[in-house]
């Protein structure tokens, strides 16, 4: 055992050190800041994940110092936070009595919701590895938040129930393979038809569409049932699409072997859909566009990732906490990213629908939240925050090189919110 | 995966028509598929075209269609277009009426039929046609298509079964129905026309292209494979062609080692046949499998009588995919069993290259830390090897190379000095003007700085910039010649060198440069001969010539002298470093330590730190580590140290990262 001959004062400085560092005795809470104070965003959400799994009650601080979390002081927590290299304060008592109380205060458009119990996440992603990355999973592995991968067997099977979170990236719910015709001969698509055409002929389908419908059935019940849906990119208008196309085809004969129903626009039936109405499909085979939804990438003058930018709406965190929630950010703009699905036409928006974030003077909405039943939804336009055009085959987002995103930092607001403890309304 | 195929873009292979008479062989390109693309409107046209010609050349024929009948066509045609289908649909109806005997009115009809899902209206008239044809094959496919299309899978079974039961001696008809379903993709079923086929008929070689790209289509890889070795059988140069078939759908460790397995049972049953082996062991590497591949490629070079040719090739490629013990083995066997072939001299270089690369990876040593001379090792196997090539191959082109890379052994991993100096004059006076004289000119100047005949490194690194002027290796002995003046009290020539340096920073060498450059800005003075730097600089080189004790000693008087001089944490941290150097860690974590406290705000802090926690991690415990890394976290937690401290933490703790 090696025990050197100046150890004693060694200890005896770092001790001194150490006490030098320490806050004051009577701190009691932690603050993580989410304001530009934070050295890492989006692993604040991660820690703050694991500090509910823990079953350490949180307090997420609305529109104060970013959306920062408050929670109990405890070593434990403090050296993950170190570990994760998470910006902290430690706040006295008479400290934290005054942020709330600021917080709190009719005076400021702030407020405090108390977090709970994490969610339980699923992904709803194939096993096949595609040449694409998914911004959700890229920021829940960053960020460290555990979620298991579900996909049409499982959901089919009743596998939704067990979760509270439910995401859904970039996926054609419409059964045309994500229209990657240009791609038809690549291994990955071969592949991916094979193993979406098999799981239709095992659950007694005869064509995707018809399976990728009965999944968006089953989702959609498992929203009105009290779920919480997020869907970015293509995810999100390929699900209304399918919903409302549920007595129809609207599939070219590309892709599922006969022809398009002829009828298939006046059949379309919008009450089923979630967020859109009115909408037209795109029934060419070779456009790379499903609907008139999505209003595509910006103009050529704005296709330019240092103009191209979204501004995010303020709520009132007392009374609409949920899409305060969902807006929490360290920045009023956001960078533009594009995607198959990047802006939804506002005209085509269900006027119930809560519009969280647009284009300025576009007339385009980027990021949505609604409700169904007894849950929620939200969509979120574009493919990956912080890759302004990702491309089939390019490698994945780093994110440990964009710790702050904006962009990323309101896919992580999604998987906070189903945690919050469900408060009754004021009025 | 969907062949390259010519399309007409008619939804269907121009080189096979619909119906073929009864009995005729087909071709392999008359067999192949892919996924079928309509084209509505090119598909008109040829119609069209086609009645062009019906009506053109062949009034008094058997068809006899009207010249209005064109014009009504044609105007069908473009209600189709416009999307007007019971419009287009009633006209074509007239036009099949006046004249059923036009196959393009049929063929334009059911197509219209099929466009608004009139099914039933589509099958009816497929009826008329099975009930008026003498030859009615294609016609019953045509039918179990569209009842398929209907929704009515039992029935349209029945019509393809149909379909084969009109000839079924004929290969012709169950490649028919197989289009029929390639076209549905309606995969399994396909596969089972095709082995019922090869019964009926009683011929096992019959679709055999087909059924491998079925299977492989239904991830039934052994089967395909099964296919391709019946390929194979009958002509061993489709190698290559069944190599880029199989490629494609290799995408799992799954597929590969169902088809590995079926490989060997072909080897097992045929080991005369040199493309199955080949065709397994292409397989073994695809699956990272090199040591199994080494034993296939060992047979046939031994089968073929290859003299190692094959194993040779093998061990480059195991050689590319890190597998340095296996390409170390091929190279072995070769120079064991064929010392006399034409391979031999480049398998021995092979071989200790090889060994090197051991070496590198198991982090072996040929003196531990206390400078003890360590047990034989694969450091003296590589050395062994390149003397024996010497020896052997004294006429070969690689000669030089394996000269210097000798001489390089000797001077860093064996330290012998006086050996590599031979070694790397010889490469310099004998091999002029090639790669291996300047890395041995390069070599040469690092060992005479070893030596501490710095005029004489000078003079070597200089010629050879003067030399090469840019690349890996001139940026090197620019770096060196900034090196020798910082050790000689040059600084201002170091400096001008450093600049020239860091404005390229994609280099190796320009983070060198810059951290040299930092040091050269900060410590200078305080006299006009800054001799606390100049000091510095030459314990520096003691440390690089190994003079590990004089360095000590000398380090020791240093600070001393000047304990507060700003070069102060880099002498507690060069002390800590040396006795690292010499064994004594225990001394080397306390020295370590003691650079935070101190000089707390030296930007040596949190990296002297990290080098005590990686000691502790080595030689005392994980817990003394964390806790060191634990503080660098609390001291220090703006340094660029912070990830690698983090993941040490985590590493250590276990977290799976």
């Amino acid at each position: 055992m090696l025990m050197p001959r100046l150890t004693r004062p060694l200890l005896a400085a770092w001790g001194l050190l150490a006490l030098f560092l320490a806050p004051p005795l009577m701190a009691q809470d932690i603050l993580i800041p989410m304001d530009d104070a934070q050295s890492d965003h989006l692993k604040a959400y991660g820690v703050t994940f694991w500090a509910l799994e823990r079953e350490v009650e949180v307090d997420w601080l609305l529109n104060f110092r970013g959306g920062s979390f408050l929670m109990m002081r405890e070593a434990e927590i403090e050296a993950e936070l170190r570990v994760r290299g998470v910006t902290y304060e430690v706040v006295s008592g008479s400290q934290t009595a005054a942020i709330i109380s600021e917080v709190e205060s009719d005076a400021a458009n702030t407020a405090l919701v108390r977090l709970e119990k994490p969610p339980r996440i699923a992904v709803y992603a194939p096993e096949q590895t595609l040449p694409w990355d998914d911004a959700v999973l890229l920021a829940l592995t960053y960020a460290e938040v555990p979620y298991d991968m579900i996909y049409d067997d499982d959901v089919m099977e009743g596998a939704l129930d067990e979760y509270d979170w439910l995401h859904l990236h970039h996926e054609d719910f419409t059964g045309q393979f994500g229209k990657f015709f240009n791609y038809r001969s690549t291994p990955w698509y071969i592949e991916q038809q094979r193993q979406a055409e098999m799981a239709a002929r095992r659950h007694g389908f005869r064509k995707v569409s018809d399976l990728k419908l009965a999944v968006v059935e089953r989702i959609r019940d498992y929203v009105g049932g009290g779920g919480f849906l997020f869907a970015m990119c293509s995810g999100t208008d390929t699900f209304d699409l399918a919903l409302a196309a549920h007595q129809t085809d609207i599939v070219p004969p590309e892709y599922d072997g006969d022809p398009i129903d002829p009828d298939a626009l006046s059949q379309l039936d919008f009450t089923r859909t979630f967020a859109f109405h009115e909408f037209r499909p795109v029934f060419n085979a070779r456009e790379y566009e499903y609907s008139d939804i999505d209003s595509g990438p910006p103009p050529q003058p704005l296709r330019n990732p240092a103009v191209d930018y979204f501004t995010l709406f303020e709520f009132s965190a007392k009374y609409d906490q949920v899409p305060t929630m969902l807006t929490q950010n360290h920045v009023a703009t956001v960078k533009g990213f594009i995607g198959q699905t990047t802006n939804f036409r506002k005209h085509l928006i269900k006027p119930n629908v809560v519009i969280l974030a647009e284009a300025p003077g576009r007339n385009e909405v980027r990021y949505l939240h609604g409700t169904f039943g007894e849950g929620t939804f939200t969509f979120y336009g574009g493919h990956d925050p912080e890759d302004y055009q990702h491309f089939v085959g390019e490698e994945a987002t780093d994110l440990s090189l964009h710790k702050h995103s904006p962009g990323y930092r309101l896919i992580l607001n999604n998987i906070l919110f189903p945690a919050a403890k469900k408060k009754k309304q004021k009025t | 995966m969907v062949r390259a195929t010519k399309h007409t873009g008619l939804g269907r292979d121009i080189k096979a028509p619909r119906a073929r008479p009864a009995g005729e062989n087909l071709t392999e390109t008359h067999r192949r598929y892919a996924v079928t693309i309509a084209f509505p409107s090119l598909r008109a046209h040829l119609l069209l075209g086609l009645l062009l010609l019906v009506l053109g050349g062949q009034r008094a024929a058997a068809q006899n269609v009207e010249e209005s009948q064109v014009g009504r066509f044609q105007l069908a045609e473009s209600f189709l277009r416009a999307a007007q289908y019971e419009r287009a649909i009633g006209m074509l109806e007239d036009l099949y009426a006046e004249s059923p005997g036009t196959h393009v009115f049929y063929e334009r009809l059911r197509e219209a039929y099929e466009n608004v899902k009139r099914y039933d209206a589509a099958i009816a008239l497929v009826d008329e046609k099975i009930a008026s044809e003498s030859a009615p094959t294609s016609f019953y496919t045509e039918k179990a298509r569209l009842l398929f299309l209907k929704g009515d899978e039992a029935s349209a079974r029945i019509q393809w079964q149909r379909a084969i039961e009109t000839n079924p001696g004929s290969p012709s008809v169950y490649f028919l129905v197989y289009r029929s379903l390639v076209q549905l993709r309606l995969f399994d079923y396909a596969i089972e026309v095709l082995e019922d086929g090869r019964k009926a008929i009683d011929n096992q070689t019959l679709f055999q292209t087909d059924l491998a790209q079925l299977y492989n289509l239904t991830s039934q890889h052994g089967k395909a494979v099964e296919k391709y070795l019946e390929l194979l059988a009958l002509n061993q140069n489709q190698l290559n062609y069944v190599k880029t078939q199989l490629g494609g759908f290799l995408n799992s460790p799954e597929s590969i080692s169902e088809s590995i397995e079926i490989a060997e049972n072909g080897v097992a049953d045929e080991p005369l046949n040199r493309s199955y082996r080949e065709l397994l062991a292409w397989l073994l590497v695809e699956g990272d499998e090199y040591r199994e591949a080494l034993e296939v490629y060992r047979g046939i070079d031994r089968l073929d009588r290859e003299e190692g040719r094959v194993l040779f090739s093998f061990g480059l490629i195991a050689a590319d995919g890190g597998a340095y013990d296996v390409a170390l083995e091929a190279f072995d066997e070769v120079l064991a069993r064929y010392p006399e072939s034409a391979s031999a001299p480049e398998a021995m270089r092979g071989l200790a290259m090889m060994q090197e690369k051991w070496a590198e990876t198991l982090g072996e040593q040929v003196f531990d830390i206390a400078g003890t001379r360590q047990e034989r090792n694969h450091w003296d196997e590589a050395l062994e090897t390149y003397q024996r090539f010497l020896i052997e191959y004294p006429q070969h082109a690689q000669f030089p190379d394996v000269l210097r890379r000798i001489g390089s052994l000797q001077q860093d991993v064996f330290f012998d000095l006086t050996a590599a100096e031979k070694v790397l004059t010889e490469v310099v006076a004998r091999y002029p003007q090639t790669e291996a004289a300047d890395q041995a000119a390069y070599d040469l100047g690092r060992l005479a700085v070893t030596q501490n005949r710095l005029e004489d490194a000078r003079i070597q690194f200089s010629r050879l910039l003067t030399r090469l002027r840019t690349g890996d290796l001139a940026d090197l002995a620019r770096y060196e010649l900034a090196q020798l003046h910082f050790y000689q009290g040059d600084f201002e020539a170091a400096d001008s060198f450093t600049r020239a340096m860091q404005e390229n920073t994609s280099t190796d060498t320009a983070n060198d440069a810059i951290t040299m450059k930092v040091m050269l800005i900060e410590s200078m003075g305080p006299d006009s001969l800054n001799t606390p730097l100049r000091r510095f600089a030459r314990i520096q080189l003691l440390t690089r010539q190994r003079e590990y004790d004089a360095a000590l000693h000398q380090l020791d008087d240093l600070m001393e002298a000047f304990g507060q001089h700003s070069l102060a944490d880099d002498m507690l941290m060069q002390k800590a470093d040396l006795l690292a150097r010499t064994g004594d860690v225990e001394a080397a974590i306390q020295t370590y330590l003691e650079v935070p406290l101190m000089h707390p705000t030296s930007f040596l802090g949190a990296r002297s730190m990290v080098q005590a926690a990686s000691l502790q991690a080595r030689f005392v415990s994980h817990d003394e580590a964390l806790d060191t890394y634990q503080r660098i976290l609390l001291g220090y937690p703006g340094s660029l140290l912070i990830p690698q401290v983090r993941e040490a933490i985590r590493l250590l703790r276990g977290d799976g990262v």
